[in-house]
């Protein structure tokens, strides 16, 4: 609850998770404006009409709904829409443009290029809202998409995109995730544990309240009516190469097997404090991984057990710092995309380019023993008050340049980096201060899709759903 | 051979060179021709690259047109500066990307210049968001300043409004001129656009609606490098 914001005016998804285990994306164009504003109307009438409700960030009570419903909209959507030009006019660059148009800057690019993606995100004209449906049955996704597609006057479904846990919160590359998010001091998470980084100001997520730029503001699209206590997300369909991802580690371990300096990565016997036993190169692996990450597969941080991933349970794995000499590597994927309090090159940017993540799995988990041709990977939403000066800026100067420590520059993020294994590398540090250079990293994830969309406050969709002419 | 220029061709290729087409081109078939094809001016600074090495020691070419265009005007903007300079300065040094900059007045237009590694909009937003409202100063006294201050406030139309005056770069490569000019222009890319016999006319076109502009992407004695890694190289801290 927040005195700040009245929470019936946010959409649910923003500032809290709802941890359903599945989700479905809509992607739809608006197939005619007047119907389509009805829709817009008519989601946010709280009445039963037949059509299902936004969900609001409103206390649930003592019953959690089957399902929640939540919309964004691209700026092509606003402009189906008929939001005039003046409103149009005072949305950012990079919304405007559309995440097709930023490729080379977030790294799309080879396979990952916009122009490959799959219908409909080849289409980005096309792509004017996303709905998502959140339930913990794919019978009640399918119930609330017929509810919201109707008999198809308002918008046309484009194409569908479902998401689905398999394993609670671990992700395809076998790692423990959805660990830690922004905290704000308006909002009460229980599921969230002190994590030892300052609490964000509510415009870090929500347009028209203060940032982490100390006398700065977000520029909220007008009119206010539809700007205020909305946010952005950047969407994206990641699909991530497990099998290629279990490859690479099998031959970093055999790399590291015969380095003279084996035994300063793994001192004789310390095996034993990873994965409860491993064998040395078994071992290895999972040493690999985790300095890619930043993380042990099952959660727990380097920078607080950097020796083994073999610790009493609940323990907080939120609640560190990279200050001083951090055991967990410079480049890693963690530390790559949140700096937190460590040392970075810009020097007021460490908290100001923090992101809510929200997102799952896509595709069947993938088992080893029987490899199979079948997609899979991640459906985030990195949501934030200001695409450019978060999502972007993340992407481009920290993710993929590694602008932010000297010892990085010129490489990409080992797991989601635009990396080609001629080129890339990332160092493996050692606790005599040196490192070895792991090369050859291909690229383990590709994106297949995304948009970047609007998320408005239930006021600002009934404004939308009100526009004559 | 079909490719042998014929003598009308060869005419018109030494026109160039004749004193008389030159002053009537100028006055009269280029603002006629500019007329006929319009062309828009290229977003200034570089392109974002997939190359690493061609993401650090980017070049920033502001130039920005006084609102008083006399030597008071100028001696304004000399003092805004000279006021600002200890701000504007900790401000560079804050934003940590920031490899050199200097102010120049040249004509009625008060410059800045810098060498720069990354996202251009992520150096001028940390700038603003470091010294605040202190560039306003500067900012107040040129041409269509007065739209985007407080820049605090103001942040994405300011970011905008310095991507709007940092000038062109004219690509080292001909074709890349002639590929800019058609993405500008909303075209799908075509096979004319790699005949190098357009580029004259590509470029007189591009200069006739971007008076200035620079030339190339700049020399660097060490490409590749971010300020980082050479403050570290020389121990000099980062």
């Amino acid at each position: 609850m927040s005195a700040v914001f009245n929470a019936a005016d946010l959409q649910g998804n923003i500032v809290r998770g709802y941890r359903k285990p599945r989700a479905r994306y809509l992607i739809l164009e608006v197939t005619n404006r007047e119907w389509a504003r009805r829709w817009l109307t008519d989601i946010t009438s709280g009445r039963d009409n037949g059509l299902p409700q936004i969900t609001s960030e409103a206390p649930w009570g003592d019953t959690k709904p089957d399902s929640c419903f939540n919309i964004g909209l691209t700026y092509q959507g606003l402009r189906a829409l008929g939001a005039p030009a003046a409103s149009l006019a005072t949305f950012p660059t990079e919304f405007i443009e559309g995440m097709n148009a930023r490729a080379v800057k977030l790294g799309d690019t080879g396979a990952s290029a916009a122009e490959l993606w799959p219908f409909p995100f080849n289409h980005p004209q096309r792509v004017h809202l996303i709905a998502t449906i959140y339930a913990d049955a794919p019978a009640e996704l399918d119930r609330i998409q017929n509810l919201a597609i109707g008999d198809g006057r308002a918008l046309t479904l484009l194409g569908t995109r479902d998401g689905a846990g398999f394993n609670g919160d671990y992700v395809h590359f076998g790692y423990l995730d959805n660990l830690t998010q922004p905290r704000f001091a308006e909002v009460h998470d229980p599921d969230r544990y002190a994590d030892g980084q300052p609490m964000a100001p509510l415009g870090t997520v929500l347009l028209g309240y203060p940032t982490n730029f100390e006398g700065l503001l977000f520029r909220v699209p007008q009119p206010e009516r539809l700007g205020l206590n909305g946010s952005f997300n950047a969407f994206r369909m990641l699909q991530q190469d497990v099998a290629g991802f279990e490859a690479y580690l099998d031959r970093a371990a055999d790399d590291l097997m015969a380095h003279p300096k084996l035994d300063e990565v793994l001192p004789p016997g310390a095996e034993a404090k990873i994965g409860g036993g491993l064998s040395r190169p078994a071992a290895l692996r999972e040493l690999v991984a985790a300095h890619l990450c930043g993380r042990w597969r099952n959660g727990l941080p380097l920078a607080l057990y950097p020796d083994g991933d073999q610790v009493p349970s609940d323990v907080n794995m939120t609640n560190f710092d990279y200050v001083g000499a951090s055991r967990c590597p410079v480049g890693a994927h963690i530390r790559r995309c949140n700096p937190r309090g460590g040392q970075i090159v810009q020097r007021v940017a460490n908290n100001s380019r923090r992101l809510i993540r929200r997102g799952l799995p896509y595709g069947p988990a993938y088992n080893p023993a029987h490899p199979d041709g079948q997609e899979r990977g991640l459906l985030g939403n990195f949501i934030g008050a200001n695409l450019g000066a978060q999502f972007e800026a993340m992407a481009c100067d920290w993710l993929n340049l590694g602008l932010q420590d000297p010892r990085v520059t010129g490489s990409n993020d080992p797991l989601l980096g635009a990396n080609d294994p001629l080129t890339s590398w990332f160092d493996l540090p050692l606790r005599s201060g040196g490192s070895i250079r792991l090369r050859g990293l291909p690229r383990f994830v590709t994106t297949r899709g995304g948009a970047y969309t609007f998320l408005p406050s239930l006021p600002a969709i009934r404004h939308l759903g009100a526009l004559t002419d | 051979m079909a490719d042998e220029p014929s003598w009308f061709e060869r005419w018109v290729d030494e026109l160039l060179n004749n004193d008389r087409f030159q002053r009537l081109a100028a006055k009269i078939l280029v603002p006629y021709w500019a007329w006929r094809t319009a062309v828009k001016p290229q977003p200034g600074g570089p392109h974002f690259s997939m190359q690493p090495g061609d993401n650090v020691m980017r070049m920033m070419n502001l130039v920005m047109p006084l609102k008083d265009k006399s030597p008071v005007g100028r001696a304004k903007a000399a003092l805004a500066i000279a006021q600002n300079k200890d701000e504007i300065y900790a401000g560079l040094d804050n934003v940590g990307t920031v490899h050199f900059a200097r102010f120049v007045i040249v004509a009625d237009n008060i410059c800045m210049f810098s060498v720069y590694d990354g996202d251009f909009t992520n150096y001028i937003r940390d700038f603003i968001a470091t010294i605040g409202s202190v560039f306003d100063a500067v900012v107040g006294l040129v041409e269509g300043g007065d739209a985007v201050i407080p820049s605090e406030r103001n942040i994405e139309a300011f970011i905008d409004w310095v991507h709007a005056h940092d000038l062109y770069q004219v690509p080292d490569l001909a074709t890349d001129l002639l590929r800019d000019q058609e993405a500008v222009n909303g075209a799908q890319p075509c096979t004319a656009g790699n005949d190098l016999r357009l580029l004259p006319r590509a470029l007189i076109l591009q200069l006739h609606v971007n008076s200035n502009v620079s030339l190339g992407s700049g020399y660097r004695a060490y490409p590749g490098y971010s300020v980082a890694q050479v403050r570290q190289q020389l121990g000099i801290g980062w």
